[in-house]
């Protein structure tokens, strides 16, 4: 065993021993039996103020991820998946089922973060700006991610809003997925469309 | 024995360099944070060239018997090493940010293989993945261009000189001097091979810094 364990527990509303970060874990999460994380790095970006504003299974590995959760932003992730080095975006909610894996460089988001028309866009730059009022911004488009079980996400992949992933899909690297994946299929491509296997 | 872990001047990152992670002269670290995902194992391990350097975000992540061996004044600007075998990097290569290099699929084959690969993990201190799958050693010769995002293969051979542009996904041979791009990747055009031993010298009488006195 190393004198500085890469992983530690994750335990709510805690400092992490050793922690680099000068961060505490959230209050606001549940967590199963047997998961770890590598600092409180990755709830830099975690501001969903939900009663559990992220919920996780058992047996769940989190190492350099980015749990980026606006206020009323949810993620649910389900046994023993695996999230390497990988970005959730969610200003909703972002679902991941059991025993999914998700290699480093990937995006999952359920959001635009912007408004797509020029004017409501516009007034986001303003309230988003250090003077502006963070709390009032314009609306945009968001939809609900939803991934199955047994799915299997490879590097720099991206996951757009609203999709929804079946289980046993293979997402493969550099993937940019726009649209639903049916159960057990394969896909890649900018944007993603199955491949043969 | 285990060399001990190395503590670079100034390392924001309180954990130090793991001793199986080699270096030549002059190389340049920007932090330890990069070297944090190598396994502790005397199998495995990093070795990095005279010269070269892994800056910004540039990170390795090596399985117990992962072999990575990255050559002279070559930039890891911010990539991402994924090795349960061997990646070989020549000399005066490029490697962009968000690039990820990798001889494993770790868990892509099927849903079995993922579901018996996270298990274990679950059990081991590490969490570390292991190969999963059959693990292809990943070749990338002197002198080769890898732009920003993109993913470079399991088993893939990239020949001397080549340009993998960014955002590109690539597999199997990629000739010398070729231009890459594209997901899945294809050749767009040849360069001249100008890098001739002659132009390798001159580079070299030219572009170091003067010996101080």
């Amino acid at each position: 065993m190393s004198q500085h364990p890469r992983f530690h527990p994750l335990v709510p509303d805690s400092l992490i021993p050793g922690d680099w970060f000068p961060g505490r874990t959230p209050r606001n999460i549940v967590v199963g039996e047997n998961c770890v994380i590598d600092s409180s790095f990755c709830f830099k970006h975690f501001f969903s103020t939900e009663p559990v504003g992220l919920r996780l299974g058992r047996d769940i590995t989190l190492w350099r991820t980015s749990l980026a959760a606006e206020m009323h932003g949810v993620i649910e992730i389900g046994d023993g998946s695996y999230i390497a080095n990988a970005s959730l975006v969610c200003s909703v909610g972002i679902t991941i089922g059991a025993r999914v894996m998700i290699a480093g460089g990937v995006t999952i988001a359920d959001a635009d973060f912007h408004p797509l028309e020029p004017a409501a866009r516009l007034a986001d730059t303003i309230a988003l700006s250090p003077r502006g009022d963070r709390t009032h911004r314009p609306g945009m488009q968001t939809a609900p991610v939803v991934i199955g079980d047994d799915v299997w996400i490879g590097w720099n992949a991206t996951v757009l809003k609203g999709v929804h992933i079946g289980a046993d899909v293979v997402i493969e690297p550099g993937s940019v997925v726009t649209r639903d994946v049916p159960v057990g299929t394969r896909v890649a491509g900018n944007p993603a469309r199955p491949v043969a296997e | 024995m285990m060399p001990p872990r190395t503590h670079l001047d100034g390392d924001w990152f309180g954990r130090g360099i793991p001793g199986n992670v080699r270096l030549g002269s002059d190389v340049y670290l920007d932090s330890s944070y990069g070297f944090d995902g190598v396994s502790e194992s005397m199998h495995g391990g990093v070795s990095i060239g005279d010269a070269s350097g892994a800056y910004d975000r540039a990170a390795f992540v090596v399985g117990p018997r992962g072999q990575v061996a990255v050559g002279r004044y070559t930039v890891l600007n911010g990539c991402y090493l994924v090795c349960e075998d061997r990646i070989t990097i020549g000399d005066h290569c490029l490697l962009a940010w968000g690039a990820v290099i990798t001889d494993v699929w770790t868990g892509a084959s099927s849903s079995d293989t993922r579901r018996a690969v996270l298990r274990d993990a679950a059990r081991s201190d590490d969490r570390s993945l292991g190969a999963g799958d059959d693990a292809r050693p990943v070749t990338i010769g002197d002198n080769v261009w890898i732009g920003f995002d993109s993913v470079v293969m399991p088993g893939t051979v990239i020949g001397r000189g080549a340009v993998v542009s960014s955002r590109s996904v690539v597999s199997g041979d990629i000739p010398a001097y070729s231009v890459v791009v594209g997901n899945p990747g294809r050749v767009i055009r040849t360069l001249d091979p100008d890098d001739t031993d002659v132009a390798q010298r001159q580079a070299f009488s030219e572009h170091l810094r003067p010996a101080r006195g």
